[in-house]
């Protein structure tokens, strides 16, 4: 089960990420991650039982430790505005960006 | 020519009808608000924000899924689902993939044959909404106002046979949504978002062919025609040798036309995992039960009990249980009139609804009560109106608030059903009229009416049309 | 004692008697970043020969704003209302927090013209108890480092023990402001030792709070199941101060647990009579990759900082308490590998939504379309480190191998987790009330020695990093100072929300050490030479 990253994998994985790399840094990346692969392969051979829960938090949390839902009350934000200034492009209250080409065919 | 039969699964999208945001304190509903106003830094994605579980969006889930035969589950978890797009400003979806609190449901859609055939729901889960995208001069203008407003997804699984039964399917939907009262359902305005998945397969075969989705259907007649549309080309598609490719189309309604919309650029990996900032939704037993407990008499449910109960037609029965307020209406009506519940479902049927229909409110809000009309309705049954004043008594009460009988003392509407008082009206208008009582008298009996409607405008309405004809028949008959 | 170098519980008391005002306060806090800070980072920061004595903290130092809280706390000090028990304190802030009105920039150009429109709970809760927040300081971009130094906002934190090696990192600029007597507090944050280690390669004591323990709201994620705002401070007294300000609920953060903030002054004084603290070999050892095969190599650990930790068990036994030897922690080596992949994969997810739509950076040039604005944007804003990160996010979460390397490393934090249930257990074998550890590997490397290297530096977490996947709290405090004149951190461990015993413990072992001579050896920026 040991996956090293091709170039051609490598070129998903930018993709997935909407990245764009000239081929030097591309090439250090891809070196760096395979690197860090082999540290990752560690685990291959720790003998997991089927039953070892996955852990998505360390600390377990109890019926007591858990906040409680929130109430359906309106909260207005008190500065909307400094929000909408943050961004780079905005026409009448809207924030622009370029479209994406739709190809229609038939 | 091969005989096709088509198979359809509908994607649906409700939005629920809580006051705030699922994972945020600001509005759900922001309709009529300039666009980037009804925002925080939570529904924008600023850095550093993180998702706090809205109750009221479970609560509500939770009683569509009861609605829906869907088992409720105690545990259940968010997931984050990722892919870029300028309207979800995190870049990941916050929605449940394999454990949603859902699992599992179906409706049972009468046919027109009157059968039912069961449309299983594969998928239940609530997720957040995305915002808005307007697209104008190659360029896109982005709304975060509705970012975040939670949905209920809903899948079926390929059982609807035909646009028809798919546009059946939404109907009935869009009813049980306000029955419960958990979305407005309102599609024109985004409340009841639908995608359809299409396929065609030889009739007698079992295995499902590539479908094509279709999208941006906003409306239920838009579903209806698109549907038909793509079926007319497949089977085209098929007949002449062609294969059917997995396009994702665009419904086009100015046009009438379906359009292939570019496909995503690689087949999306949402690189689904459990979302690190909310805990697992634990839901408890008795809360469930409570949940279930809460269910209203479902839509169905109660226009099958109208026919049984009291008696009614389907057609009748499917009228009155077309909302929740209108059936409570009929029944409050019946019980208060304790008469043929028949009549009260003919007045409610005509009406009732078209004030409904003009003054554009349900029936929960009229001035009109059940009592009301049953008073109306008494009052007609003992002759002391008749049927004509009854009908526009019910705007003079809509409009007024008064009841019917303060009216009908106030405006002495009583009907005029003295012998005498009627015989006087109709001896002056003989004597007035002598040409048409000639005329009718000769064989033009077709003046009879204009007799009538002579007495009629005559007691300003109030005459018993009954007696009216008797006297007025033995008047022009010569005693 | 110049007032900008007295304890943060001193200065409090100090202004809320009237004895000392905020705004003198600040001027001393000013004067000393004047003196020892030299220019702050910036994009286009270049270098120069004057940057290499000076320790290059901060970011952005938002004087102005400074100015009107420390007037503010001292109006209400004369108006005899309760200023707060930080009244006056100056703090540092990692530029990982949104503060509104401030640009947080998370140390990336993707987020240097950002400008937060609203403030993290942790710095509000400060300033809420009279803080002054000095400014932001440095750190690796996004918190992705251990040593400071891949901020787009150059020069990066110079260690002020010896200015030509790291602070260490992630929270290099917090640890290096506090070590360099900038201000007594720093609020930074922890994901695989960004609190720790840097304060081991400092000299000062850092506080990685048990998970949910305090507000993660405005901390601009990475590791959204690991990271862990903390105080950073120069004693343990005053980290447990700033800690109590800071921990609790927060109804913006549903993993901020409900769990009731107990009196953690109340703590400190406590002693460490009939505790309990256990020694693993485990943690005794330091393992690295070899760069070919991918084969753990274990070595021992340097022999000072090994002296240094059995030192530290020394004195504490002495003051009473039970020394367990020989606790296995059989999982500490799979510590990093794990994390490799868990926090990759929350990292990479949630650096999507710098995407130049909304805020931060967008690519000035011609784009053809939308797909192109993103690919340019992050491409340009993003350094080195984040997108090796996201990349790495990318592969072992892709649905062709997810299960293989994103579920299994899920499994095995389970069982680093284990380790230290069964270490705690009350009823268990070794029911130890705390875990003594060296903090780090190494004490402070040089600059650029290692920066290349990515496996080698993120192996400098882990000693920390096992703490983060179990989720339990964990302290370093100054153990000693080696040869070389360099800081040596000892880490001590505890059960989830068990901080007070980590206070009890480190602040007894202050005491007992308190007139050690290593004590009065100042950081090279302070010294009077």
């Amino acid at each position: 089960m040991t996956d090293e990253i091709t170039p051609e994998l490598f070129e998903h994985l930018v993709d997935l990420a909407a990245f764009a790399f000239n081929p030097e840094e591309a090439e250090y990346l891809r070196r760096e991650l395979n690197k860090q692969l082999k540290a990752i392969q560690q685990l291959e051979a720790v003998p997991l039982d089927g039953d070892i829960p996955l852990a998505s938090h360390g600390v377990p949390y109890t019926k007591q430790s858990r906040p409680d839902l929130r109430s359906d009350t309106w909260q207005p934000c008190e500065n909307p505005e400094e929000i909408l200034e943050q961004a780079p492009q905005v026409e009448d209250g809207y924030i622009i960006v370029p479209d994406i080409p739709h190809t229609k065919l038939d | 020519m091969t005989d096709y039969e088509t198979v359809i699964g509908l994607e649906t999208h409700i939005q629920l009808n809580t006051t705030t945001k699922i994972f945020c304190g600001c509005k759900a509903d922001s309709w009529e608000e300039p666009p980037n106003t009804n925002i925080c830094p939570v529904c924008t994605g600023l850095p550093g924000v993180l998702p706090v579980l809205n109750k009221a969006a479970v609560h509500k889930g939770a009683l569509l899924a009861a609605a829906m035969h869907s088992e409720i589950r105690l545990t259940s978890f968010f997931d984050r689902k990722n892919y870029f797009y300028p309207d979800l400003p995190k870049g990941y979806q916050i929605s449940q993939y394999d454990m949603a609190i859902g699992k599992g449901g179906f409706m049972d859609l009468p046919m027109p044959d009157g059968d039912t055939r069961r449309i299983n729901i594969e998928k239940l889960h609530l997720e957040e909404d995305a915002g808005k995208t307007k697209y104008e001069h190659g360029r896109r203008y982005i709304d975060f106002n509705r970012c975040g407003v939670p949905l209920v997804e809903m899948v079926t699984g390929p059982d609807l046979r035909s646009a028809d039964e798919a546009a059946q399917y939404l109907i009935r939907l869009r009813q049980l949504l306000r029955w419960l009262g958990v979305s407005e359902a309102n599609m024109e305005k985004g409340h009841l978002r639908c995608d359809a998945n299409v396929s065609i397969r030889e009739v007698g075969s079992t295995e499902l062919n590539t479908k094509t989705e279709i999208k941006n259907v906003n409306s239920i007649e838009a579903v209806r025609a698109a549907i038909n549309k793509e079926i007319d080309r497949q089977t085209a598609l098929v007949d002449s040798g062609g294969r059917v490719e997995a396009w994702t189309l665009d419904w086009d309604d100015a046009h009438n036309r379906l359009n292939k919309m570019r496909s995503k650029e690689t087949e999306a990996d949402y690189r689904y995992f459990r979302e690190p900032d909310l805990l697992s939704l634990e839901l408890t037993e008795s809360w469930r039960e409570k949940v279930v407990a809460e269910l209203p008499e479902l839509p169905l449910a109660r226009r099958a009990r109208f026919e049984t109960e009291y008696d009614l037609p389907e057609y009748d029965a499917d009228i009155l249980t077309g909302d929740k307020p209108l059936s409570e209406y009929f029944e409050a009506a019946v019980e208060a009139y304790a008469g043929d519940p028949k009549v009260v479902s003919n007045w409610i049927m005509n009406e009732i609804l078209r004030m409904l229909n003009d003054l554009g409110v349900s029936a929960d809000a009229l001035t009109l009560k059940p009592e009301h009309l049953a008073s109306v309705l008494k009052m007609v049954d003992e002759g002391k109106i008749n049927s004509a004043t009854g009908k526009s008594l019910l705007v003079k009460v809509q409009d007024s608030g008064k009841a019917p009988d303060v009216i009908v003392r106030e405006e002495g509407l009583a009907q005029v059903s003295d012998d005498s008082a009627l015989l006087a009206v109709i001896e002056k208008i003989l004597s007035k009229n002598p040409e048409e009582v000639g005329s009718y008298r000769d064989g033009k009996t077709g003046l009879f009416g204009w007799f009538m409607g002579q007495v009629m405008r005559e007691t300003r309405g109030k005459a018993d049309p009954q007696l009216t004809r008797e006297l007025l028949q033995k008047q022009l008959d010569g005693e | 004692m110049t007032i900008i170098d007295q304890s943060a519980y001193a200065i409090a008391k100090k202004v809320r008697s009237g004895e000392l005002s905020a705004v003198e306060v600040l001027e001393t806090a000013l004067e000393r970043i004047a003196a020892v800070d030299g220019r702050p980072g910036s994009l286009d920061g270049g270098s120069n020969p004057e940057d290499e004595s000076k320790v290059h903290a901060f970011i952005t130092l938002t004087k102005d704003r400074a100015r009107k809280q420390a007037e503010s706390v001292d109006a209400r000090i004369k108006a005899g209302e309760d200023a707060g028990p930080l009244a006056g304190v100056p703090v540092t802030v990692k530029d990982i927090f949104c503060v509104r009105g401030t640009p947080s920039t998370a140390a990336s150009r993707i987020l240097a013209n950002f400008t937060a429109p609203y403030t993290a709970t942790p710095v509000s809760r400060l300033e809420g108890a009279g803080a002054v927040t000095l400014g932001k300081v440095n750190l690796d971009e996004f918190t992705y480092g251990s040593s400071t130094e891949s901020s787009a906002f150059q020069p990066s934190t110079r260690n002020p023990w010896e200015t030509n090696r790291v602070p260490g990192g992630s929270s290099g600029g917090s640890t290096a402001s506090v070590a360099a007597g900038e201000a007594p507090l720093s609020l930074g944050t922890d994901t695989a030792g960004s609190i720790r280690q840097p304060a081991a390669f400092c000299g000062v004591v850092g506080l990685k709070p048990t998970y949910g323990r305090v507000s993660r709201y405005g901390l601009i994620a990475f590791g959204s199941s690991l990271d862990c705002p903390g105080p950073i401070a120069r004693d343990v007294r005053d980290t447990a101060l700033m800690l109590s300000v800071m921990a609790g609920a927060d109804p913006h953060d549903s993993t901020a647990a409900a769990v009731p903030v107990p009196d953690y002054m109340a703590s400190l004084e406590k002693g460490v009579k009939g505790l309990r603290i256990g020694l693993s070999p485990d943690y005794m050892q330091i393992t690295f990759p070899d760069p070919e095969t991918g084969e753990i190599e274990r070595q021992t650990l340097p022999k000072e900082i090994r002296e240094a930790t059995l030192r530290a068990a020394e004195v504490l036994a002495d003051q009473g308490a039970e020394i367990v030897e020989d606790i296995p922690m059989p999982n500490t080596v799979y510590g990093i590998p794990v994390y490799f992949v868990v926090s990759r994969v929350e990292a990479a997810s949630n650096l999507h939504r710098f995407d130049g739509v909304k805020y931060g950076y967008r690519a000035a040039s011609d784009y053809r379309d939308l797909r192109e604005m993103y690919r340019v944007t992050r491409a340009e804003g993003f350094g080195l480190q984040p997108k090796l990160r996201i990349l790495m996010g990318m592969y072992v979460s892709a649905a062709q191998y997810s299960e293989q390397y994103y579920a299994r490393a899920l499994r095995v934090r389970s069982l680093i987790r284990a380790d230290f249930e069964a270490a705690f257990d009350p009823d268990g074998e070794y029911r130890v009330d705390a875990l003594l550890t060296p903090t780090t590997p190494t004490t402070a490397f040089k600059l650029a020695d290692i920066y290349g290297d990515s496996v080698l530096m993120q192996y400098a977490d882990q000693l920390t990093v096992p703490a983060n996947h179990a989720g339990i709290p964990g302290i370093s405090i100054p153990g000693g100072i080696d040869a070389d004149g360099l800081p040596i951190g000892v880490q001590l461990l505890a059960p989830d929300f068990k901080e007070e015993t980590l206070f009890q413990i480190g602040h007894t072992f202050e005491s007992a050490t308190a007139d050690d001579a290593w004590r009065k050896i100042k950081p090279q920026v302070l010294r009077e030479d």
